[in-house]
């Protein structure tokens, strides 16, 4: 898709008619208390729109409508194919309202349309779509018992399932959480983060109008006290999917533990390394990737590569390079399509970063932060265990660190209570997989920053997950149950064979 | 439960009077709408079918609904009917609403087109854009031919102005599914030979013809069920109000019997607006037998629980 002009996304913008109640049993309802909260555009600080504002009884409300259709088996007990269908239908209407989702998704979190436009609204449907064609190609397990017994391994849909988003991927995440949970044939209750609420709603429509039956799909927006903490303790509740922040996270096995021993699956933050070695070739390339993980969605992003461990002998080399690169990260307008770094997702948000970012005593690039915006920055830290190097900032921002070996870069790339990405750049073979078997996190990638694909489980190490992974096959097992179904095929003793 | 807006009690669509030659009588609607603040009942319908609506202009409803709230004064909430055949009638009822200072607006189906659910959601959606003002829905199948249907009311949900239900379909289903799947939506009874019911599945409002004649009746009701629970209470003023709901529900002269019980009570009616006619003798007869026992009765129930 190409994209538009700044005044045509405007325009646009302009025009939309913004989704405000809650989607339970799929329709529209308000709050149950009347309460609502107001969502801001955080590029212009104006109100966006007055959103539901949930609370236990709405909570209660859903999980007993996706209980009764987790039970009834309108969707549970569909067949596969079948939910395949209704899921590919959703994916079709969901691309035809691609752009409204974009500008939408850009008014709420204050990402960039350019991103929004081409990688979060592409690869929400290109996740959905890849979930929902596995619907029918995954098969279960018969066990090698004895010629008396016949063992079947199979995996049933765990049932209703909580799923608690993050405001850094409004949509990537909805979808990373309900394209498996949906394919597994589960119900769920969607809490999106009170920042950014809008796209999730408007997907659920979409997703009732694909065909998906009432109650498979609740979206309740609110705050986490209000609906966040009612989903982890809700007795009704068989599983939670997490993504946040870890103090959050860890709350939520708190919750289990205090209520029905949920499963509880993590994802949480990070302050992942990205490794240089003294013989990394091609630095501009290697700069590149350094920029791409530290600025992208303005580092409000679990898996941004935020420390630079790097080798004394090519560091100011780097360095270099790194600024030539970090320039195109202009700062503006989320709506203008020219723009790479947008308006951080609230005023709390931004005052956090910017605390941070006046912490720092070393600047190399950047280090502006005003009106809600932050500029690419980068900075030298004394050492791993300075504030900037070992907290993770959520903003733009890359904390630099000098060394001069292997050994020590790779003791210091683990030297952090967190484990979900880490990055090592060398030419050498060798090192590269022994780095890359060194490094304690989820995903390691050599030579290169991302995240994997949607073929490819992402998850953490440490501090960072608990319990599963999402994407990839592997995210569909932690939606479902493992039973063991054993049959006894003994003949009667005296029965002949022949 | 703490909606936009509270339609606690019981709500009375008042009766239209007119003079001989189909003017209104403003002293007469009056005297109706003092009578009614004084006996108790707790918010008033101005232009619902009862008030005739259907037999009136636009302007007329307007200008009925203008006087019923200056005389009103700020006492007790007014809702105003927006009811009508065409969605700019509608919306025009809307603003005029919303202009005059109206707490909330009754929504109704346009009647005789039949619109599907999705396109009745839209109407409402449009009538509700009009004017932003609290919503009571108006469910009324047997009158408009269309229900409003799980589609509609997931819809109109996309506004949390939609915070009430006049429920007069009859199906006793239909208070189950409001209830148990519609918990943001306050239920009232619409339909009075049901009253009791839904006052067992938590319905903080009636709206009711019959007050404009009987309001303490009705109001003994509401506060027997809903301020006090008492169910036993309920059922013994429900057992003797049920001769009148037959007369009211069941004799097809709804409103003319509403009518002719005002002017039971001194008040000038002027009869009906074509194409009603008023009631005959016979009908006048048994509306005041019923209306004496009624009475008598539930005086009596009422002073019990003084004693």
């Amino acid at each position: 898709m190409s994209l538009l002009t700044q005044d045509e996304y405007r325009a646009i913008a302009a025009g939309l008619t913004l989704p405000t109640s809650a989607f339970i049993d799929g329709g529209y309802r308000p709050a149950i208390s009347g309460k609502t909260f107001t969502s801001v555009n955080p590029a212009t600080g104006e109100t966006l729109a007055e959103i539901a504002a949930c609370g236990q009884e709405d909570v209660d409300f859903a999980v007993q409508k996706a209980r009764e259709a987790f039970d009834d088996g309108r969707w549970s007990k569909m067949h596969p194919s079948e939910r395949k269908d209704v899921l590919i239908r959703f994916c079709k209407l969901l691309t035809r309202n691609e752009r409204e989702l974009a500008v939408m998704e850009s008014l709420d979190s204050g990402k960039t349309i350019y991103d929004c436009e081409t990688v979060d609204v592409p690869e929400t449907i290109h996740c959905l779509k890849w979930h929902a064609e596995a619907i029918d190609k995954i098969y279960d397990q018969v066990s090698p018992a004895s010629d008396d017994h016949i063992a079947m391994v199979v995996r049933e849909p765990i049932g209703v399932v909580g799923l608690v988003l993050p405001w850094n991927f409004p949509l990537l995440m909805l979808a990373w959480k309900i394209g498996p949970a949906l394919a597994a044939g589960c119900s769920v209750v969607v809490k999106p983060a009170a920042e950014t609420t809008l796209t999730a709603l408007r997907v659920a429509e979409l997703a009732s109008e694909a065909g998906l039956p009432k109650g498979v799909l609740n979206i309740v927006p609110g705050g986490g006290a209000e609906v966040g903490e009612p989903i982890g303790r809700h007795m009704d509740i068989d599983m939670v999917s997490f993504t946040g922040s870890t103090v959050t996270g860890k709350r939520f096995l708190t919750y289990s533990a205090e209520s029905n021993a949920k499963e509880v699956v993590l994802e949480m933050g990070g302050k992942n390394p990205a490794v240089v070695m003294d013989d990394a070739e091609n630095l501009d390339r290697v700069a590149q990737h350094i920029v791409n993980g530290a600025f992208w969605n303005m580092g409000e992003n679990c898996s941004a590569s935020s420390r630079l461990i790097v080798h004394k002998d090519v560091k100011d080399q780097l360095l270099e390079r790194v600024a030539l690169h970090a320039k195109e990260w202009n700062v503006g307008d989320p709506l203008d399509p020219e723009t790479r770094l947008g308006a951080l997702v609230s005023q709390a948000h931004f005052d956090k970063v910017a605390s941070y970012v006046s912490q720092a005593k070393d600047v190399v690039i950047g280090g502006n932060a005003k009106d809600g915006f932050v500029d690419a920055t980068v900075v030298n830290v004394p050492g791993n265990d300075d504030t900037l190097a070992r907290e993770e900032i959520f903003g733009p921002v890359l904390s630099v660190i000098e060394v001069t070996g292997f050994d020590e870069a790779i003791q210091i790339a683990n030297d952090t209570e967190y484990g979900l990405c880490a990055s090592i750049f060398t030419a050498n073979t060798k090192r590269a997989i022994r780095g890359a078997r060194a490094l304690r996190a989820g995903t390691v990638t050599v030579n290169s920053f991302g995240e994997g694909d949607i073929s490819t489980p992402f998850g953490g190490y440490k501090q960072s997950g608990f319990g599963g992974r999402d994407n990839s096959l592997h995210a569909h097992d932690q939606y479902t149950q493992l039973k063991t179904i054993w049959i006894d095929l003994a003949d009667d003793a005296d029965e002949a064979v022949d | 439960m703490t909606p936009i807006f509270n339609f606690d009690g019981i709500y009375t669509p008042v009766v239209t009077p007119f003079h001989e030659d189909g003017a209104f009588n403003w002293d007469a609607l009056a005297d109706v709408i003092e009578y009614l603040i004084e006996k108790g009942v707790h918010g008033l319908i101005s232009g619902g079918s009862t008030g005739e609506n259907y037999a009136q202009t636009i302007e007329e409803r307007i200008e009925i609904a203008k006087f019923t709230k200056e005389r009103i004064n700020g006492r007790i909430p007014l809702v105003v009917g927006t009811g009508a055949m065409m969605t700019a009638d509608s919306i025009a009822l809307a603003k005029g609403a919303k202009d005059i200072g109206a707490e909330a607006l009754l929504l109704a189906s346009p009647a005789y087109s039949v619109p599907t659910d999705r396109e009745n959601a839209l109407n409402a959606l449009a009538i509700d854009k009009a004017a932003d003002l609290p919503i009571m829905l108006y469910n009324y199948p047997h009158r408009t031919g269309t229900m409003m249907g799980e589609e509609f009311l997931d819809r109109v949900g996309r506004s949390r102005n939609f915070c009430g239900i006049k429920e007069s379909s009859g199906d006793i289903n239909r208070v189950h599914l409001l209830a148990r799947d519609y918990p943001h939506i306050q239920m009232g009874c619409g339909m009075d030979d049901q009253a009791l019911e839904f006052f067992a599945w938590g319905s903080p409002f009636w709206v009711c013809g019959g007050s404009n004649f009987l309001p303490e009746e009705h109001v003994a009701l509401y506060n027997a069920c809903v301020i006090e629970g008492d169910f036993v209470k309920g059922r013994k003023i429900m057992s003797a109000m049920l001769p009148l709901m037959r007369v009211l529900e069941q004799g097809g002269k709804f409103i003319q019997t509403i009518k002719h019980g005002v002017a039971m009570n001194g008040f000038e009616t002027g009869g009906m607006r074509p194409p009603l006619k008023g009631l005959n003798k016979d009908d006048k007869r048994a509306l005041e037998q019923v209306v004496r026992v009624l009475k008598a009765t539930i005086a009596e129930i009422t002073s019990e629980g003084a004693k």
